[in-house]
């Protein structure tokens, strides 16, 4: 039980030291990598700690980049994009204006 | 302006011929007088005044004329000024319908389209050449022979058909088609249907892939998750991947960040009460997460709820409750998880940074197993307490100009499960260096050697990966 409780508090200790030093390490406010040339690599950032006031770009970035690499607005078209981000509104938990900002912003970027 | 000219010509004209007339007059007379004189000197003073009356004045009207000129020539300019600012609107609106003539006919061509819903074929693949070292294995209980060292490929085909029906309604089915051995199985791992019941709330119903459990959700497709194999506990271990039953989701915007919450209902887990060897009953008091027919008609319930902090910072709590047990036997089963995710974007380090943590517990009441003995491995009473979970950190250096090198991901893992005084008899630990080589957003290469450690009675071993994964 000694060495279980030992791991379990090695584990949080590694990831709680590694997000502090992330934290305070001055990182930029982006989201996840953004593909070059791109609006969203154009645009300004958000404020950090805030998803209210995001643009479509910078909610695209942060969302889709919170689980995996951001595909490019060229990936599908527009049509697809529908149901592909219909399908991450549920399954990413995604408010109905994050899901209304992020499929204008792939539909204005093609 | 044109008549004071003539008149200064005539003025001038008029006072020479006085003055020649009189000049004439005196030759005829041959000499002047004295008052001839004086008259014809104070005619010549008065015609200088009126001369310097007549050149004031015609300054004066000069000037008036200039400015005049003037502000005619300033009328006519901003008279074209309008005309231009004019003619500049009706083009902007010309431009503008034209536009809009654009997008209606492209929203036409769209249209035009056979069928009002909309569907895509999505998913993912994989292939996998793994080595193993003698000892090598999982968490589970495998047969001796099975520690052995092996190389051997293996691949997967997960398509996903995504149906959006309509702006509310949608259907996710998903196949998982995979290599055991020399056949090819198949199983479905998702046939949802969702509806959107306003902004901030979604139902469903079918299987689903299991809310409470983070990895599974989210982090187990093969071109998502970071590694060639899967982590210790969170997946195939102590939590379903799958749930048959009903779901509520959504997010809640929370000031400058949200919560994203999801509840279920669901066909429960059965406990294992019967091992498939009877002189080695290390399966005993696990849980079964394929009931599909609900074997001993108990419901679970569970969810996960995930907090934002911040845009790049995901908090999570994930949980099952449920009834295990056979019919008349009071048994139940607690499953929980936390887990934390956080990604970032950094100038300083030139690059994506990703940390995953998630830590699930699973607990099954006392329960008498083989009460009678006639199963031949019984009567064992216990309690089924296991837990585990990872830690997982990788870096990709995006920002750096080096095509290759922006494109290479490391990634270190630490996982564990610990279930030593459950008959499995063993905890596992299990230390994982990775290289990933991006050919696309969602397209990689991963490299991989695993240090697996077992105690008890199991056994150490380690094991090379390679993996291709493509998502689509």
């Amino acid at each position: 039980m000694k060495s279980k409780i030992t791991w379990l508090l090695a584990t949080l200790l590694s990831i709680a030291s590694t997000a502090t030093f992330l934290l305070s390490s001055g990182c930029s406010t982006a989201g996840p990598q953004v593909p070059a040339g791109t609006a969203a690599a154009k645009q300004p950032l958000a404020t950090a700690g805030s998803t209210a006031n995001a643009s479509g770009a910078q909610l695209w970035a942060q969302n889709c980049g919170h689980c995996h690499n951001i595909r490019t607005p060229t990936f599908y078209s527009d049509a697809q994009w529908e149901v592909v981000v219909l399908h991450m509104r549920v399954r990413a938990n995604l408010t109905a204006e994050e899901h209304k900002q992020i499929l204008a912003f792939l539909k204005s970027a093609h | 302006m044109r008549l004071l000219k003539p008149a200064m010509l005539a003025l001038v004209i008029g006072t020479t011929v006085n003055v020649a007339n009189g000049q004439d007059q005196g030759e005829s007379n041959k000499f002047v007088s004295k008052e001839d004189y004086l008259k014809l000197k104070e005619e010549h003073a008065h015609l200088k005044q009126e001369l310097e009356a007549l050149k004031s004045r015609l300054e004066q009207l000069s000037k008036s004329a200039a400015s005049q000129e003037g502000t005619n020539v300033k009328a006519q300019v901003e008279d074209l000024q309008k005309k231009g600012a004019s003619r500049q609107a009706e083009t902007d609106q010309a431009l503008d319908e034209f536009d809009k003539e654009l997008k209606q006919v492209k929203q036409m061509a769209k249209d035009s389209f056979p069928g009002s819903t909309k569907m895509l074929l999505a998913g993912y693949g994989s292939a996998t050449f793994m080595a193993t070292r003698s000892g090598y294995g999982p968490a589970q209980p495998l047969p001796p022979d099975s520690r052995d060292a092996n190389s051997s490929f293996s691949a997967t085909f997960n398509p996903i058909f995504l149906w959006k029906m309509s702006d509310r309604l949608l259907f996710e089915g998903e196949l998982e088609l995979e290599l055991e051995g020399s056949e090819t199985s198949t199983a479905l791992e998702m046939a949802h249907i969702s509806y959107l019941l306003n902004d901030y709330m979604t139902i469903g119903a079918g299987k689903f892939l299991n809310p409470g459990d983070y990895f599974v959700e989210r982090q187990h497709m093969a071109w998502v998750n970071k590694l060639p194999d899967k982590p210790l506990a969170v997946y195939d271990g102590l939590m379903p991947e799958s749930l048959v039953g009903v779901q509520v989701r959504g997010a809640i915007p929370v000031g400058p960040t949200k919560i994203g919450y999801a509840f279920f209902a669901a066909n429960a887990p059965t406990l294992t009460t019967t091992p498939a060897d009877p002189t080695n009953p290390i399966e005993l008091g696990t849980l079964s997460f394929d009931n599909f027919d609900n074997s001993n008609g108990h419901i679970s319930a569970g969810g996960r709820v995930g907090f934002y902090p911040m845009p790049e910072l995901e908090i999570g709590y994930g949980f099952q409750t449920a009834a295990v047990a056979p019919r008349g036997s009071d048994v139940n089963a607690l499953l929980q998880s936390v887990d934390l995710t956080y990604v970032r974007d950094s100038d300083i380090l030139k690059g994506t940074v990703n940390l995953h943590g998630q830590w699930v517990w699973s607990h099954v009441d006392r329960y008498t197993y083989d009460a009678s003995g006639s199963g031949g491995f019984g009567p064992l009473t216990f309690t089924n307490n296991r837990n585990g979970g990872y830690a997982q950190l990788a870096y990709r250096p995006s920002k750096l100009e080096n095509i290759v090198l922006k494109n290479l991901e490391p990634v270190v893992r630490y996982d564990m499960i610990n279930q030593k005084k459950t008959p499995v008899g063993f905890d596992e630990r299990r230390f994982t260096l990775g290289l990933n080589y991006w050919l696309g957003a969602s397209t990689v290469v991963k490299v991989a050697y695993e240090f697996d450690r077992q105690n008890g009675t199991g056994q150490n071993g380690n094991a090379f990966f390679t993996q291709f994964a493509l998502g689509f």
